[in-house]
């Protein structure tokens, strides 16, 4: 597979991907969960109509948003609360529990504690491409003049962040649309996991392009495309196993984590399209766009380096 | 040559001699081998609240009305609080309740096991008789009604203890004294329970307007003192709001359970059958550290109770192992290749593995600080569920290239030196005829 000299392709492949999700994405925005908003979820067991579940919110003066049926005769039953006490949730247990239904699950979130759940979501995003940029310009701070270390830094991410998270945030509007999925605190945990994979997958290419770039710099495309190429079964195999053990736990393992583990999936697969095909070619797209604007602004240095070169040439 | 194979052998067989060790230690029934061997100690795994079902409150302090210099007397005000409230859930100190002092002047109350903690004033009937047991009858009233209990010496009873219960005034004292009235009239009994737990009574009631009632009975100082303790809400050094909470039943913690390893089993048995496929002898050594690196993490686990950094094992936190078991097989994959490439350009498998081994340690390093630097971010900003998943996360990753540094280190050391080993297809290369 030629990546490199097709990275047009592979660019223009993920915008398609993703310019749609961004699209929707600023259109309907995401269905946030009670972490972020505040309110209160009960998960129960048993056979309920709607009306019914309305009925007994309604006795207790309390309005529900949303009634979300699951596997085996759960049902999810989101209220949007403003009594904090828990007397209001405990009378609607109650209620449920009188009618037969088994109480699985409760969680009723203030509005202090989520306010407090959402800045620590964003807080710890842009801590994380902080700390990103910084310890991979770091990690490549002896690069040669060919391209500079916070251009690894900026390439991982662009790949990572604007890429992967993207893709996944984007994915997860679409559901909240479609399957009313929303998002937790969970599902954050998850994107920055896969913010952190999809750079440890980066850094390893980045990593074989450092170690040829101290060896020899005749051509920086081909630099990089050897990398790729020499990396490209560990990261196909190191993803496929990773994939293999998600698949297993979005199959088999418990339905609470099922969108959690969902979001690590799609990630993971984003992740590893953009440590190969985004990150790297960037890397080339950069070099040589540097090189076509020295060309472009300094035409005496360009014919220098081309007659040193020449010059080199003939002494062998 | 002498010299090394014996180096070699002593590498391997302290590397199996740990491994039999953590497999031990992490074996679910652990503790009846343990006994076999004459070890007393008990070793278990520390459930979260999501796996083993409870309930988690988190409760924020109103200091609007309280004089506060600083922010030290705040947080002495709000330790205090934490205290009564572990001694009204918890009176004797047993079970895993866990009650602490968070920032933004919050209380964390975590209850395994049980569902909220609810004091409940009850209605006994006497007529019902012994044999068809109490009959109890729900009142109206609850431990939102009480305003203070404390314990006092009556004089006419030779300086024996009772404990004064005082209601909120209003309609809580309205509520008891029409019970009172009634129960008095009837012959009723009253008896005050903490969840299943009686607390007080029955005991024969009097008509009390004021909301002032005298608890007597055959209690000591300290029993009358824990009653008082239980019955305290208004005892509390700050009023306190309730401002999230979550409580999962049972039922649903034992279904995660069961299912969470059963995705583990499968998932680590497709990773097994992968790597033997794709690389044979080697994906053998790699197969043998992945079970010296799950057992590791197991037995750490377990070892951790013993210090003050309890991991407590929760949903999310088996997900972060059971990802981490996928780092660490990557771990294994860069090593693998590395050497295939080694091998590639002509070196003999032995030569192969002494630089491949080097030459992807820079890699193996880089990767996994990136790994660290999103679980300390994780850990630094998550919620319980989330900083669990940054611990397993986090240890699976320090592990794992501790394990990779020895385990896998020694056992390709021992494939690649072995002339009869590492002949052929070995570690899926692909032989050149």
């Amino acid at each position: 597979m030629i990546i490199i000299a097709k990275r047009k392709l592979w660019y223009s492949l993920s915008i398609t991907v993703l310019l749609p999700l961004v699209i929707f994405l600023f259109i309907f925005g995401l269905r946030l969960g009670i972490d972020f908003t505040g309110g209160a979820i009960l998960e129960i067991k048993g056979n309920f109509s709607n009306e019914q579940i309305n009925d007994i919110a309604k006795a207790q003066g309390v309005q529900n948003v949303g009634i979300t049926p699951a596997e085996n005769n759960r049902i999810l039953i989101r209220y949007s609360i403003s009594d904090q006490s828990g007397t209001q949730i405990r009378a609607i247990e109650d209620a449920l529990r009188a009618q037969g239904a088994e109480i699985l699950r409760t969680d009723q979130i203030g509005p202090s504690v989520s306010r407090d759940l959402a800045k620590n979501a964003v807080l710890s995003v842009a801590v994380m491409s902080l700390a990103v940029v910084s310890y991979v310009s770091y990690a490549f701070r002896k690069t040669s003049r060919v391209i500079r270390p916070y251009q690894f830094g900026l390439a991982t991410v662009i790949a990572a962040f604007l890429h992967d998270a993207l893709f996944v945030i984007g994915v997860f509007s679409v559901l909240g649309k479609v399957m009313n999925v929303e998002v937790d605190s969970f599902i954050i945990t998850a994107i920055l996991t896969v913010i952190g994979f999809s750079i440890h997958d980066t850094i390893v290419v980045f990593d074989r392009i450092r170690e040829k770039l101290n060896v020899e710099v005749s051509n920086f495309s081909e630099t990089v495309e050897d990398s790729l190429q020499e990396t490209l079964v560990r990261s196909l195999n190191t993803s496929f196993v990773i994939i293999l053990v998600l698949l297993a736990l979005l199959l088999f393992g418990g339905e609470s984590t099922r969108y959690f583990i969902f979001a690590l999936l799609l990630g993971m697969v984003a992740g590893t399209y953009s440590s190969i095909f985004i990150a790297s070619p960037l890397l080339v797209s950069w070099n040589l766009h540097k090189k076509k604007k020295v060309e472009k602004f300094k035409p005496s240095v360009s014919r220098l380096t081309k007659s040193s070169n020449k010059k080199k040439s003939k002494k062998k | 040559m002498m010299k090394r194979k014996t180096k070699q052998r002593i590498g391997l067989f302290i590397v199996i001699l740990l491994t039999v060790f953590f497999g031990i230690v992490s074996y679910p029934n652990e503790n009846a081998i343990l006994k076999y061997l004459n070890i007393n100690e008990k070793l278990s795994v520390r459930r979260g609240l999501d796996l083993q079902g409870g309930a988690y409150l988190v409760y924020e302090a109103d200091f609007s009305n309280i004089e506060i210099e600083n922010d030290s007397s705040k947080q002495e005000v709000l330790e205090n609080a934490a205290t009564v409230i572990e001694r009204r859930i918890n009176p004797g100190g047993v079970g895993e309740t866990i009650v602490r002092t968070a920032e933004n002047g919050r209380i964390i109350v975590e209850l395994p096991g049980v569902r909220t903690a609810q004091l409940t004033f009850w209605e006994v009937d006497r007529s019902s008789g012994e044999e068809s047991g109490l009959g109890l009858t729900p009142t109206d009233l609850s431990g939102r009604d009480v305003a203070r209990a404390n314990v006092e010496f009556s004089h006419a009873g030779g300086a024996r203890p009772v404990i004064t219960l005082r209601l909120k005034s209003g309609e809580s004292t309205q509520k008891f004294s029409d019970l009172t009235a009634r129960l008095a009239s009837e012959g009723g009994l009253l008896a005050v329970f903490l969840d299943q737990q009686p607390v007080f009574g029955p005991a024969n009631a009097q008509h009390i307007p004021n909301g002032i009632a005298q608890l007597t009975g055959d209690f000591d100082t300290k029993e009358a003192n824990e009653i008082a303790t239980l019955l305290n809400a208004g005892a509390l050094p700050v009023p306190i709001n309730l401002v999230a909470q979550q409580s999962i039943g049972p039922s649903l913690g034992e279904l995660s359970v069961k299912q969470s390893v059963i995705a583990a089993f499968i998932g680590i048995f497709s990773i097994i059958l992968f790597m033997i496929f794709y690389y044979k002898k080697a994906g053998i050594v790699s197969v043998f550290s992945l079970v010296f690196y799950s057992f590791a993490t197991v037995s750490i686990i377990k070892f951790s109770a013993y210090t003050d950094y309890v991991i407590v094992l929760s949903l999310a936190g088996i997900a972060g192992f059971i990802l981490s078991i996928a780092v660490a097989v990557d771990t294994n994959i860069l090593i693998f290749e590395r050497l295939k490439e080694e091998l590639k350009s002509g070196q003999t498998p032995a030569g192969a593995f002494e630089s491949g081994f080097d030459r992807a340690w820079t890699s193996i390093r880089d990767a996994n600080i990136t790994t660290i630097i999103s679980c300390i971010i994780l850990y630094t900003f998550g919620t319980p569920a989330i900083k669990g998943f940054a611990v397993m996360l986090g240890l699976g990753v320090v592990l794992n290239v501790t394990t990779a540094w020895t385990v896998t280190k020694v056992g390709m050391r021992y494939l690649t030196r072995n002339k009869r080993l590492s002949r052929g297809n070995w570690i899926g290369q692909g032989v050149e005829k």
